[in-house]
């Protein structure tokens, strides 16, 4: 599934548009930035409720493509502007961590 | 120039997770025994113990400060410090008043309870203190600097609650020091250039009060040149 796909879904909003475009190999889902940092893989999705600057930093560290940030939590502007730097596609979205988890899951492994 | 020890991070019966033990009395009393000079308290997101404090201290001729160790939206601890217990009294109420309004189970957390110098109780926090505010670490360092206050992210190598857990790194605001945890004997934090380190007691039970502290060097004890030491990295940490 691509990033561009991937904005069609209607439980997403896209708050950050200008991404580099790709294929979304798989999804982490985690709120601590160390565990990503050791554990995520490049090319994955995130999904989190840490809305920080700095998951910006350590996605573009790992090479996560596109973050999700969950249940209803406002995304800071340093945040959004960090994103569209690096050109990282940033969503937001009110349902659970859980929840985006199987459904973005039901996406990527359909295909 | 004279060298003080300091103890920055202490808790008292009003953090949840602290023993009834810590009034305090009991504190200002276990701090003068230990020969420290400077003492902080710093309950868990409330500052209703800090007036007993400053009372108690001011008796005992003890250089003191209050605040809290605030949980932000990231849950990251924090310490913020202050020297005024009027400006401590008023950010302790900003600080209540953004944790959710989830109430305190006491058979799992305690009582929450404060107290007055003569170690009577005056109330109990409804609220679950443990919780996570939702302020973030940007906005708590703007609240905490126009106050005049110093602001101190608490343990950050720890691996719950510590900021590089939190956010992976050390964010990029204008941090006073940053807090190392007391068993960490060889902390690499990645950020020690940029940040004076201290270390602290985190004390939740007395005779853990002073077990680590922070010598400053420092002309005479101050609030002004507590900030100076940290601004000239005078801050050595020590065991007690």
């Amino acid at each position: 599934m691509t990033i561009s796909e991937m904005t069609k879904l209607t439980e997403l909003t896209l708050v950050q548009k200008e991404f580099e475009d790709g294929v979304i190999s798989g999804g982490y889902t985690s709120d601590l930035l160390s565990d990503v940092i050791a554990n995520a893989e490049a090319n994955n999705i995130l999904i989190t409720i840490q809305a920080h600057i700095n998951t910006v930093a350590v996605s573009k560290l790992v090479g996560i493509r596109a973050i999700v940030i969950a249940n209803h939590r406002e995304v800071p502007i340093d945040m959004v502007e960090a994103a569209q730097k690096e050109k990282i596609a940033l969503f937001s979205s009110t349902l659970s961590q859980f929840s985006l988890s199987v459904l973005i899951g039901k996406h990527i492994h359909k295909q | 120039m004279m060298r003080i020890k300091a103890d920055l991070h202490i808790h008292s019966t009003v953090s949840p997770c602290a023993t009834l033990l810590m009034s305090p009395k009991n504190i200002v009393s276990v701090a003068k025994a230990k020969g420290l000079s400077l003492v902080a308290l710093t309950d868990h997101n409330c500052t209703r113990n800090c007036p007993a404090f400053f009372s108690l201290c001011k008796r005992e001729n003890l250089f003191c400060l209050g605040g809290a160790e605030v949980t932000t939206v990231e849950e990251c601890h924090v310490l913020c410090l202050f020297d005024n217990l009027k400006i401590i009294m008023e950010f302790g109420q900003y600080v209540e008043s953004r944790l959710p309004d989830v109430p305190n189970q006491r058979d799992l957390f305690g009582d929450q309870v404060y107290v007055n110098d003569q170690e009577e109780i005056l109330g109990s926090v409804e609220k679950y203190l443990g919780n996570a505010t939702s302020i973030s670490v940007s906005e708590l360092c703007r609240a905490v600097h126009e106050r005049g206050g110093i602001i101190i992210p608490a343990h950050v190598d720890r691996p719950v609650f510590g900021m590089i857990a939190q956010l992976g790194f050390i964010p990029q605001e204008p941090f006073d020091a940053l807090e190392i945890y007391r068993n960490n004997k060889s902390a690499a934090i990645g950020a020690e250039e940029k940040y004076p380190l201290i270390s602290n007691s985190d004390s939740h039970m007395p005779d853990e009060v002073g077990c680590v502290y922070t010598a400053m060097e420092m002309p005479e004890i101050s609030f002004i040149n507590l900030k100076e030491a940290l601004k000239r990295g005078a801050v050595f940490i020590e065991r007690g």
